[in-house]
């Protein structure tokens, strides 16, 4: 790496920065889903995100290698079904209100474009924090 | 190979979880889209199953071989032996029952409609296998 030193943390902030938009930009299509159709049912659905980071929320704090690693404790096994229940969830709910006639293929779309969303600023968080460990032995 | 074992290690539980909901929801939308009331002769076969699966997710430790130290002595492998047999015994009721209801859904027009016995079927399959897959990532240890 041959970046200087204040380069890498401007690198740092500013992909916090890019992450932090795309978290909000999910909120909003969430809640847009929502609101222009006058349809709060999508709401639901906040119900699946908020089990979503589990994992994240009580195993950061410690070692993070433990979500990565293989066996682990059997409460690291029960938040990683749990989100993956939680994943299967955030899919089904929209798709069973469409299924429904409740919601309109607008709302569909952009509910699942948010899952979306949240997934990717999800998965790229976990690789920014993966680096860290990474960058921390140089 | 072993890449393979250590990256179910990894996301084993993760893929039991997303099979169990599938599951689950696959009979939630049955019941939200049926045009007749589901009775709860119809939940029964999945509710089961779920407790089937869990009643085999308790017997991990103890590995294939059902050696371990137990205040009952060395011939208590039965206990474990009993355990398994009647989750067994439970799940095979489960997907019996619930072919019998998809059976009888899809001969009469009276009941529910053929979709609601088709995700009976779907839901107790998935969510026995969800608890097999679990099963296997605990014994990755």
């Amino acid at each position: 790496m041959a970046l200087s030193r204040s380069m890498r943390t401007c690198l740092h902030s500013g992909r916090l920065a890019l992450l932090a938009i795309l978290v909000s930009s999910g909120i909003v299509l969430q809640i847009l889903a929502c609101a222009l159709y006058n349809n709060w049912w999508p709401m639901l659905t906040v119900l699946m995100y908020l089990i979503l980071p589990m994992p994240l929320i009580f195993f950061l704090g410690s070692d993070t290698s433990s979500i990565m690693s293989n066996g682990g404790d059997s409460w690291v096994n029960f938040t990683k079904f749990l989100t993956g229940a939680s994943i299967v969830g955030s899919i089904a709910i929209p798709s069973i209100l469409k299924h429904a006639g409740v919601i309109g293929w607008g709302a569909l779309t952009m509910e699942l474009s948010s899952f979306v969303v949240f997934g990717v600023a999800i998965l790229w968080f976990l690789q920014m924090n993966g680096e860290d460990e990474y960058s921390g032995v140089f | 190979m072993e890449n393979l074992a250590l990256l179910w290690g990894i996301i084993g539980p993760g893929v039991s979880g997303a099979i169990f909901g599938a599951g689950w929801w696959f009979w939630v939308d049955a019941v939200v889209c049926s045009a007749v009331q589901v009775s709860f002769l119809h939940y029964l076969p999945g509710i089961f199953a779920t407790l089937a699966a869990l009643m085999f997710n308790c017997v991990n430790k103890d590995e294939i071989g059902y050696d371990y130290y137990s205040p009952y002595g060395d011939d208590s492998e039965w206990r474990v032996k009993l355990w398994l047999f009647v989750a067994y015994v439970v799940s095979f009721v489960c997907l019996a029952g619930s072919v019998g209801l998809l059976v009888q859904d899809a001969l009469t027009n009276k009941g529910p409609s053929v979709w609601t016995g088709v995700a009976g079927v779907l839901q107790c399959v998935l969510v026995l296998i969800s608890g097999l897959v679990y099963w296997t990532c605990h014994s990755e240890d």
